[in-house]
């Protein structure tokens, strides 16, 4: 398997469900280009006929899962338009930055109720560690509890509609028969949600951590989900998706970016809340060869904000780099919190890092730059 | 007998991969994280198959680094044409090879293999597809159709002695829609060796079916501890519930 | 001095062996070399493969005089796993050829009977302790332990039977006499039971 790139935008084929047409070009980009097919009039037209249901509803209409960034405050502004009574519900990041405090309180501003629900920091912080040296991952929790809790609030309140927001398989290129999918449940989860094989039940399992105490990380069962009739859908089928276009229109209502280019990205009005985040990034990169910055660039060439020459000039002036540091905590504060030392960090980097994307020496070891940083050979 | 339950990882280099029906491959993680994952949860066994080693070359290095997180036993197999391959995997950390396309091309390696390395540590791989109510063997990781019969190629295979041989259903494979119960009833009723059954597993039920009708005891899955919510345990404690014995 | 003499015999896949003593002791050599035998404090006998052919492979090295040597005179304790269990018997009736063993455990390995099941033995199979021994320590009796094989041990005073195991038959899954040890499973490859039981050797 050489890796190879999509002829439009520049993913690299070692991307996990990437697939491409026989023209070589990805599905994100097909699915980009299929987007002017759409009779986005229509399918708003759809999302009002689903919405008009929920809205007998007793108490909220829907639940939107917000995490205060720029995309959070595009849904919740966009349901406030068709007259939705939202509740608004954010699964807390294991490190919030005072920028992201700030955001999520600047969404509730905009006018909606809303709940934090946040899981116990100590045995959160057992299992980051423990998924950063097992799956290479240190926000897994993060992104199983972005799920779980407001399918947990949407059984116990009676609130059978979430509105998510962009349905990833559609913007990113995931199996061409699953980008058009407006639901999302359990099996879309367990397929997509980048839990990278790892289960709950394991956590109990192999941390030996009672079920009670994994509470928030369990999904609710399939006959909660039934008698609550619980849909989840994603706005992001109904509306065209922008994540630049969201930032403009968040900023309008007060959603604050950062002050410079974020580290490891070339936008600076994403990802602002949560601090481990780049370790998050980084690994897709250790991994997959490619990271923020090429799924910025590739989002940007979609939409003609970029050419190809340009992304991939940008790609290698600023993709892979080692994360030192992140929304002005530095890589040491944030491996001590989960009691990760520096070296056992390192020795996790190597031990996930794709050997065929990356140029090694003659005995089989990863050639480094003295920023650390890695060679990519494609 | 106690059942093992025997996660097969497949690969293209340093991605863990999945397909249906041997076609459509998606990437389904980096393979250190799917084997680390594996390793913790005490699994029986694990088989590991390149399959793009039958193009390329087998990846030593890797299979080393990976053998090196396993104490559980693990069987390796991709791509293996030759003696020295054998002699070298096993020396890198495998306890058994497997045999797939080699066998169809060379049947004579795997006699030798089991002389010189014994017929403990050799396990042979079978691949089929039914075409007009018939089941074919297919080799090169499902690309060529030998034109054999299936019965008649176990058969010859049989006739060598191989330790274990895992008999996949091509058409069933990746669609979580059940084992090929009805072929498997025939395999059984017509030979006696250890064989492992592989493709189309969807739930613990799927496998309590065929071992309510068969002596089979060794059964393998991929798809659904990469898409589903179910892992290894959580199979293994659904049997226990319907009455079958498993290591817990 | 602690060192760990893994015997090389081209026994097949030695590297889980090797790796799974290292988690205790990293002084951990693999030779054939006689001198070696000199200088070390316990042998592991690992094994895949053939009676016959690891008993030529001994014999051919020099092995063969000198580990018999270093167990019954000077004591070393060692540890036979799988066919480096069949080997310390007194005899072997693989591939329809009676071959003499080390006889450090008086026995004689036959097959296994090949029904209702068939053979090889392989997989998860409890070991059932008929006897207290220090290489049990933090070891549950019938746990599971993983094995592959399609001969047993049959030693000829039972009392040398500590463990056994079911498979069409009951058969001996420990073996043992004084600073002689044979288990017929793969300690290296039974997970955290397994681990322990190289632990509790190395310990001796």
């Amino acid at each position: 398997m050489t890796i190879k790139r999509c002829k439009i935008c520049i993913l690299p084929s070692s991307k996990p469900d990437l697939e491409f047409n026989s023209n070589g070009v990805c599905q994100g980009c097909l699915a980009y280009q299929n987007r002017k097919n759409i009779d986005w009039k229509s399918r708003e037209e759809k999302f009002k006929e689903i919405i008009q249901k929920y809205k007998k509803n007793n108490n909220y209409d829907c639940i939107i899962p917000v995490s205060g960034g720029k995309d959070s405050h595009y849904q919740v502004i966009k349901c406030l338009e068709h007259d939705l009574n939202p509740l608004c519900i954010t699964a807390s990041t294991d490190k919030l930055s005072e920028l992201g405090r700030y955001n999520i309180e600047n969404l509730k501003k905009i006018g909606v109720d809303h709940i934090e629900v946040s899981t116990n920091p100590v045995i959160r912080r057992k299992i980051n560690k423990f998924t950063l040296k097992t799956i290479g991952d240190i926000s897994w929790a993060e992104h199983l509890t972005i799920f779980t809790i407001p399918f947990k609030f949407s059984c116990s309140f009676n609130i059978p509609l979430l509105i998510w927001g962009e349905n990833p398989q559609n913007e990113n290129g995931g199996p061409l028969e699953r980008e058009s999918e407006i639901e999302l449940n359990r099996a879309w989860l367990e397929e997509f949600g980048g839990l990278l094989g790892l289960r709950v039940t394991d956590l109990a399992d192999i941390l030996k951590l009672k079920k009670k105490e994994l509470e928030l990380y369990t999904f609710p069962s399939s006959e909660e989900l039934k008698a609550n009739k619980t849909f989840g859908i994603f706005l992001g089928q109904f509306f065209k998706w922008d994540g630049h276009k969201n930032a403009e229109t968040a900023s309008k209502f007060g959603f604050k970016t950062y002050e410079k280019e974020l580290e490891g990205s070339i936008v600076n009005y994403e990802n602002l809340d949560n601090v481990q985040m780049r370790i998050h990034d980084y690994f897709k990169y250790l991994k997959f060869g490619y990271d923020r910055v090429t799924d910025w660039c590739c989002w940007h060439i979609r939409r003609g904000r970029l050419n190809r020459e340009e992304a991939l000039n940008l790609e290698n002036d600023k993709s892979g780099k080692y994360p030192s540091e992140y929304l002005g905590y530095s890589l040491g504060d944030i491996l001590e919190e989960i009691n990760c030392t520096q070296k056992e960090f390192d020795e996790i980097c190597d031990a996930f890092t794709n050997k065929e994307i990356f140029k090694c020496d003659n005995s089989g070891n990863l050639i480094k730059n003295k920023d650390k940083s890695l060679i990519k050979n494609f | 007998m106690k059942i093992r339950i025997i996660p097969t990882v497949l690969f293209n280099k340093s991605n863990c991969v999945k397909g249906k029906q041997f076609k459509s491959w998606r990437v389904c993680g980096n393979i250190t994280q799917v084997i680390k994952l594996y390793s913790l949860r005490q699994v029986d066994e694990i088989i590991f198959i390149d399959i793009s080693a039958n193009k390329n070359s087998i990846n030593f290095r890797l299979i080393d680094e990976f053998a090196d997180e396993c104490f559980m036993p693990i069987t390796v197999g991709g791509g293996v044409k030759s003696l020295y391959d054998i002699e070298k995997l096993l020396k890198v950390g495998a306890d058994r090879v497997c045999l797939n396309s080699s066998f169809f091309y060379k049947p004579e390696i795997l006699d030798q293999a089991i002389k010189h390395f014994g017929s403990q540590c050799l396990v042979l791989s079978i691949d089929y597809k039914k075409i007009l109510d018939k089941n074919y063997v297919f080799v090169d990781c499902g690309e060529t159709n030998t034109k054999l019969d299936l019965e008649e190629y176990l058969k010859k295979a049989i006739d060598y002695n191989p330790g274990e041989i895992i008999l996949t259903s091509i058409e069933n494979d990746g669609m979580m829609n059940g084992y090929d119960h009805k072929t498997i009833y025939e395999v059984n009723e017509k030979f006696s060796q250890n064989f492992i059954i592989s493709g189309g597993m969807s739930c613990s039920k799927d496998i309590a079916k065929i071992h309510g009708k068969t002596k089979i005891k060794a059964y393998s899955m991929s798809s659904i501890f990469h898409y589903t919510e179910n892992t290894p345990l959580s199979i293994k404690e659904e049997l226990k519930e319907l009455g079958l014995e498993v290591r817990i | 001095m602690n060192k760990i003499l893994v015997i090389d015999y081209n026994a097949g896949n030695v590297d889980s062996v090797i790796k799974a003593v290292k988690i205790f002791n990293s002084n951990v050599i693999f030779s054939k070399n006689l001198a070696d035998l000199d200088n070390c404090s316990k042998i592991i006998l690992p094994g895949q493969g053939t009676y016959d052919v690891a008993i030529k492979e001994l014999k051919e090295n020099g092995l063969y005089e000198k580990i018999i040597y270093k167990t019954n005179k000077e004591n070393i304790p060692i540890l036979g796993i799988c066919l480096g269990m069949q080997i310390l018997s007194s005899f072997g009736y693989e591939n329809n050829l009676k071959t003499t063993g080390l006889n450090l455990i008086p026995g004689k390995v036959i097959k296994l009977k090949d029904n209702p099941s068939k053979l090889p033995h392989i997989g998860w199979t409890s070991v059932k302790f008929v006897k207290t021994d220090k290489i049990f320590k933090d070891i549950d009796s019938e746990k599971d332990f993983y094995f592959i094989h399609s001969y047993k041990y049959i030693a000829l005073d039972k009392k040398n039977t500590i463990a056994s195991s079911f498979y069409n038959e009951n058969f001996s899954s420990i073996v043992k006499y004084e600073n002689v040890y044979g288990v017929q499973f793969h300690p290296e490859k039974s997970l955290g039971n397994g681990l322990k039981l190289i632990e509790n050797f190395l310990n001796l």
